[in-house]
């Protein structure tokens, strides 16, 4: 009989450190709280909006993380879904004012009817008066983003559909073409009733787009339902498919349903972003919704790490802050400037190619490139300490922010391709450095006495009892079945 | 009536037929093994029995209905697990999640009772736990305690072979297909994995068909024999009758060792 080791429990944190990390939770959580109450009553709408962009971006990033993370498929359209989410709140959630302005205006194309679909007006077709006050607006405001949403998971069920027969990079094709499709088409005759065509529409109330409480509401609940369904047997089966589909349909995983469940639950949570993000913005507009959104969204999740939710908001965090507090990257300098910067970062790349080849132990440490660079930035720093007047005048730096970004992704990239924190989830046990990234030696010992036969009574004495080969002498050798 | 039962099973691919009108079966409680030359179509016949393939012509039968046609995890449902010749692993999960995952399709909760962790969900995510680690438990202690947490790619080579094997047991399957399960291992590991087989049988109650080279392992667990070349059914029977076959012996050894064996067989 096999002898069953009872493992050492299973989530093995004894329940002293359970509670120390629940109060160390509740602590951070309260001081959180404490510092937004602080910051919002200071009044600097600057970071106040600033961090409610990245609780829902982060909404965004998270979600997109669990069709690219955990199920392992390239998504490349989650501006596309993030865009139905946007404008079917902002469609509901129009302002009365911004409505009648709209109808009266002649380059218009919404009609009464479509002027006509609002949350208040369902709400009242079904009795419920009470709710269209404007103490009520909250409500509202979750209906259509809830809506939204359920439209946007509609779109993910026929986004997901392809991903059952393609794979790859035929897949992330697919999924592009989609979320372009879903832009364009919104801009036609066919939508433009709903959408106005390409002008879109201000007017969408700012009041929970702009609320760090409301977003980081809606952010911790996202975190709650993606993180519970990623760290479930459900999750597990995603993963598998991302590690293996072959193998993950032959033990059993539904392949097709777990995929589509993915799509369908993330395209929900990007919806709903997509509200936020229009109250955020205060208004409705095709170009709201480019691919460049889903290229941040990207960045951010790769830098961070695809295999944490704690890494994906870390990296969102760094996009948003570059986004925020990246005008600086797209001033107006003296060309003189600029090549001091070029210098700058001509030497700051070869110290960066000196530490990989000391990291790799590639010898030499200082390759020829490493030179090149070197005698570059000297170069740009001389010609700029020179100033000569051919170089006189001004310089804008138009996109520099997505250039800075990219730079940065590819930095992480070669120096920790699975991003920031990897596959590690921020948790109180590992910043205390609690957790045990492999056997003790106390363990090794152990493990070294198990998988020594001759040590074990029961299993050893079979195992070490030698098998006698058939006798026969015309039987076919060992390994050799080859002809 | 015979568990499995595999009749006239053919399969082509272009050209070349890798299965010709194969046919046997397997009782409850058997142990029976299919050999055959490299490229003689023993993994395909695998393939056919699970889905992955669908055969050209022919019957697979499994307690009495026809699987043909069924997709590869409704297979698994029904009560039949394999493992594969060249491990397919979930790598970068860890030994425990390897295993719960093969008992994904039982599970009885939706994914919002998952997400929310009704008491019935943890109840059963418990038990997942519980049978984990008792399958793994059929390979002594050595995938235990602190193993269950290690990612599959630390593991050695053995040890993945066995992690493989506990995670097609966790299926909840009554039929084991087993694609070379002593690949790779060396003798000692082969005699142990040897005596692991037939406990999973005597045990586990497990149904075990196996495709193997090693012919020492091969002669101490089957109870049957099936050996296969170019994709046909050359002999059945047991150890000893079918490798003194001159049919067999001409499959791998060649004509001339074949017909040396029907001399020393009309002289005896
Ligand atoms: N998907 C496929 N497409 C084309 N040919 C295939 C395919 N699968 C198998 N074959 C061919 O069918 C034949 C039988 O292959 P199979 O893998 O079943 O052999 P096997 O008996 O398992 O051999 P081995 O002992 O090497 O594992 C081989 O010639 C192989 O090349
Ligand atoms: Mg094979």
């Amino acid at each position: 009989m096999a002898r069953i080791v009872t493992p050492t429990a299973f989530d093995a944190i004894d329940p002293a450190k359970r509670i120390r990390n629940v109060a160390l939770t509740l602590l951070a959580v309260g001081v959180g709280v404490l510092v937004l109450w602080l910051l919002e009553g200071a009044g600097s709408t600057k970071l106040v909006q600033a961090l409610a962009l990245f609780a829902i971006w982060g909404v965004a990033t998270v979600s997109l993380n669990l069709i690219n993370g955990t199920l392992g498929i390239l998504s490349l359209g989650h501006h596309g879904f993030m865009l139905i989410g946007g404008y079917t709140t902002g469609l509901l959630m129009l302002d009365e004012a911004a409505r009648q302005r709209i109808l009266t205006s002649a380059r218009s194309t919404m009609t009464e009817e479509t002027l006509a679909l609002s949350v208040s007006n369902l709400l009242r077709g079904v009795g419920l008066d009470a709710l269209t006050t404007p103490e009520t607006l909250w409500v509202r405001f979750l209906i259509a983003i809830f809506l939204g949403g359920l439209l946007a998971a509609f779109a993910g069920l026929l986004v997901g559909t392809p991903s059952l027969r393609l794979r790859g990079d035929y897949l992330a094709i697919v999924t592009f073409g989609f979320g372009e499709i879903i832009r364009l088409t919104a801009s036609t005759r066919l939508f433009s009733a709903y959408t106005n065509g390409a002008l879109g529409f201000p007017g969408v109330t700012s009041e929970f787009g702009k609320s760090i409480w409301w977003t980081f509401g809606v952010l911790a609940f996202t975190v709650f339902v993606i993180s519970k369904l990623k760290y479930s047997s459900y999750g597990r089966a995603m993963q598998a498919i991302r590690e293996d589909e072959i193998a993950a349909q032959a033990m059993g995983v539904n392949v097709a349903y777990h995929k589509i469940l993915g799509f369908v639950i993330s395209a929900f949570f990007a919806g709903v972003a997509g509200g936020l993000w229009v109250s955020w913005l205060g208004g409705v507009r095709l170009d709201f919704f480019l691919f460049q959104l889903t290229f941040f969204f990207l960045v951010a999740i790769s830098a961070g790490g695809t295999g944490s939710i704690t890494g994906v908001l870390l990296g969102t965090a760094v996009v948003v802050f570059v986004r925020q507090y990246g005008d600086p990257l797209e001033e107006n300098y003296t060309i003189q400037t600029w090549l001091y910067i070029a210098s700058a970062t001509l030497a700051l790349a070869a110290a960066g190619a000196v530490l990989f080849r000391t990291l790799r132990r590639l010898r030499p440490r200082l390759h020829w490139g490493s030179w090149v660079l070197l005698g570059g930035a000297a170069v740009a720093a001389v010609v700029a300490a020179v100033d000569p007047a051919v170089i006189e005048g001004t310089f804008r730096g138009f996109g520099m922010r997505a250039i800075f970004l990219s730079v940065l992704l590819i930095v992480i990239m070669v120096f920790r391709p699975e991003g920031m924190l990897g596959r590690t989830e921020f948790s109180w046990s590992w910043l205390l450095r609690e957790q045990r990234t492999g056997p003790t030696d106390e363990e090794r010992t152990q493990d070294a006495w198990m998988s020594n036969p001759a040590f074990r009574s029961d299993a050893g004495a079979a195992a070490s009892r030698e098998v006698e080969g058939p006798s026969d002498a015309a039987a076919p050798d060992d390994d050799e079945g080859g002809r | 009536m015979a568990m499995l039962e595999v009749e006239h099973l053919r399969k082509s691919f272009g050209g070349l037929t890798a299965t010709n009108d194969v046919s046997f079966h397997v009782n409850q409680g058997e142990i029976v093994s299919i050999i055959g030359p490299n490229g003689a179509g023993k993994s395909t016949v695998f393939n056919l029995i699970t889905g992955v393939y669908r055969p050209d012509a022919g019957d697979v039968r499994f307690e009495g209905k026809s699987i043909v046609g069924k997709s590869t995890n409704q297979v698994v449902d029904l009560g039949i697990a394999r493992t594969f010749q060249n491990l397919r692993l979930f790598t970068n999960l860890t030994v425990l999640e390897n295993v719960l995952i093969s008992q994904h399709h039982r599970l009885r909760s939706n994914w919002l009772a998952a997400v929310f962790r009704t008491p019935s969900y943890r109840r059963q995510e418990r038990s997942m736990r519980e049978v984990a680690t008792e399958k793994l438990g059929f390979f002594g202690p050595r995938l235990q305690s602190f193993r269950l947490h290690q990612p599959v790619y630390v593991l050695s080579y053995a040890n993945r072979r066995r992690t493989e094997m506990a995670r097609a047991m966790a299926t909840g399957a009554k039929l084991l297909l087993l694609d070379e399960p002593s690949a790779g291992m060396n003798p000692k590991e082969t005699s142990e994995i040897t005596q692991i087989i037939r406990r999973m049988r005597d045990e586990g109650g497990y149904t075990i068909v196996l495709v193997e080279h090693k012919m020492n392992l091969v002669g101490e667990i089957s109870d049957r024999v099936v050996v296969l070349d170019y994709g046909e059914k050359i002999a059945e029977g047991e150890y000893r009758s079918v490798v003194n076959d001159p049919k067999v012996i001409e499959a791998y050894l060649g004509k001339k060792a074949a017909d040396d064996k029907r001399e020393e067989l009309a002289d005896g």
